[in-house]
């Protein structure tokens, strides 16, 4: 039983096969990935870093913490970058 | 003009296969036989590369900016050595995609492959029928790929499917889809043929009829959206039914590099047989910076000033990049030709008419000419140094 993008509870993590590093040329990160590499923006980046075993809510709470933003309006932008990544199968729910 | 780096190599550790099929990219025997007997720097290159001329490679890449590598051939799992090459890879970062038959493979080795650190796997499939997927690959295979995919599958290593996709195999897509489903894999490549090397020297046998190609894209369309978020679905066309070339490699000398078996680099597999008037350096004589800023053969189709009539003017120019070079070579003579699949070619009737003969033939099937093993593969037996 998946959870869905939208329950806070939900633990966002990489799909298996999907790795995150940097790459050594330009310095930015990327996800590598059977098809191919995308290379990420910042906040793409804050979030997919935090994808370590936390919930949805947890990141958002780190995330609002370190850049003293607004956990609602961050909520919308983490949940949004997450469900694109999910639709490509980038990232699953545990 | 600076220079691209390139993302990904795609390693041809070896052209020996334990398949025949009559699509193969491979170059056909005979080119392969004539590339090693050319002197480099004074002596003969001779066989396959070595484990540690291989790991030499793999870091020179990861240093160029690569960051993928794919381990192709051939088989890749008929050299021994393939998981210390794999272990290189990664200990240098890059992401490891292994490009299999699935032979050769049993428990210890896809234990070996996974400790290793591969990232995933691209196992070929010839059709969901047994009898008829031996038949096109002209081996006994399909039993055994079937055992490879469980095998990867409990290991926890990523599954891709590829299926080539030609006349014989093209109607029974929907089958082939459900095979995908029952082994669990993520994704599936459904491609058709490519005319280059075996498959070129094939073609009449291979080429699909327009309404095969129809009725198969129909059939992709629709899985794709019933499975969408369960299984990614690739569908390749055939571009002698295209109107507008592929943009080949993303433009020559721009992403992508290949090694061959033998260390020759070039900028893309099929390169050697179809542009045999370019000449490839190798891996032995220079290092792969300097091979892919400097040499020529990278730097002969690299952006667009080589490019002649309609492609000069055209607006599609940093979009499809002229197609493919070793189209424009197999099917005019000439690789600095516009791909004759585009509409604006002056060569377009080439393609026109091999399209012609197959869908108004009335569809008596044309034998094929299956793969053959390089025909020096017994000296590369006797010669290669493996770890």
């Amino acid at each position: 039983m998946h959870a869905t993008a939208n329950s806070g509870s939900a633990h966002p993590r990489l799909t298996n096969g999907v790795r995150l590093q940097t790459d050594p040329v330009t310095g930015k990160s990327v996800l590598l990935h059977p098809e191919g590499i995308i290379e990420l923006n910042e906040t793409a980046y804050a979030i997919l870093s935090r994808c370590d075993g936390r919930t949805l809510d947890e990141i958002v709470h780190a995330l609002a913490e370190e850049y003293q933003a607004d956990p609602e309006a961050l909520a919308a932008d983490v949940n949004e970058t997450l469900a694109d990544l999910h639709q490509r199968r980038l990232i699953e729910y545990a | 003009m600076n220079t691209p780096r390139p993302y990904a190599l795609l390693a041809e550790i070896t052209y020996r296969c334990p398949l025949h099929c009559p699509y193969c990219s491979n170059p056909i025997a005979g080119s392969v036989c004539e590339v090693p007997r050319r002197p480099q720097d004074g002596r003969f290159s001779d066989g396959e590369l070595t484990t540690d001329e291989w790991q030499r490679v793999i870091r020179e890449a990861a240093a160029l900016g690569v960051l993928q590598i794919g381990f192709s051939g051939g088989e890749p799992l008929a050299r021994r050595d393939l998981e210390e090459l794999i272990h290189v890879a990664r200990e240098a970062s890059l992401y490891t995609n292994l490009i299999t038959s699935g032979i050769g493979l049993d428990d210890y080795r896809v234990r070996v492959l996974r400790d290793a650190g591969l990232d995933s796997v691209q196992l070929s499939f010839q059709s969901d029928d047994a009898d008829l997927a031996d038949e096109i690959a002209g081996a006994r295979a399909h039993k055994r790929k079937l055992d490879a995919a469980a095998k990867f599958r409990t290991a926890g290593i990523p599954l891709s499917l590829n299926f080539v996709i030609h006349k014989r195999n093209i109607d029974r897509l929907p089958q082939m889809i459900e095979l995908v489903e029952t082994l669990g894999a993520v994704r599936v490549e459904l491609a058709n043929a490519q005319f280059y090397g075996w498959a070129f020297l094939n073609r009449a046998a291979l080429l699909p009829t327009r309404e095969q190609v129809d009725r198969a894209r129909e059939i992709a369309i629709a899985a794709k959206a019933r499975l969408a978020g369960k299984i990614d679905i690739f569908y390749v066309l055939p571009d002698y039914y295209e109107a507008r070339p592929k943009p080949c490699l993303n433009g020559w000398g721009q992403r992508y590099l290949t090694v061959n078996p033998i260390g020759d680099v070039l900028p893309c597999p099929t390169a050697s047989s179809a542009i045999p008037d370019l000449r490839f350096e190798n891996v032995k004589a220079h290092d792969l910076d300097w091979i892919w800023r400097e040499s020529e053969s990278f730097n002969r189709f690299r952006g667009t000033d080589w490019m002649p009539e309609p492609c000069r003017s055209c607006p599609q120019k940093e979009i499809d990049f002229g197609g493919c070079r070793c189209q424009a070579a197999l099917l005019t003579g000439n690789a600095a030709q516009t791909d004759p699949v585009c509409e604006f070619s002056p060569d377009r009737t080439v393609v026109d008419a091999a399209l012609r003969e197959v869908n108004s033939s009335g569809g008596p099937l044309r034998e094929w000419t299956y793969r053959v093993n390089p025909t020096m593969s017994a000296r590369l037996e006797s010669s290669r140094a493996l770890g």
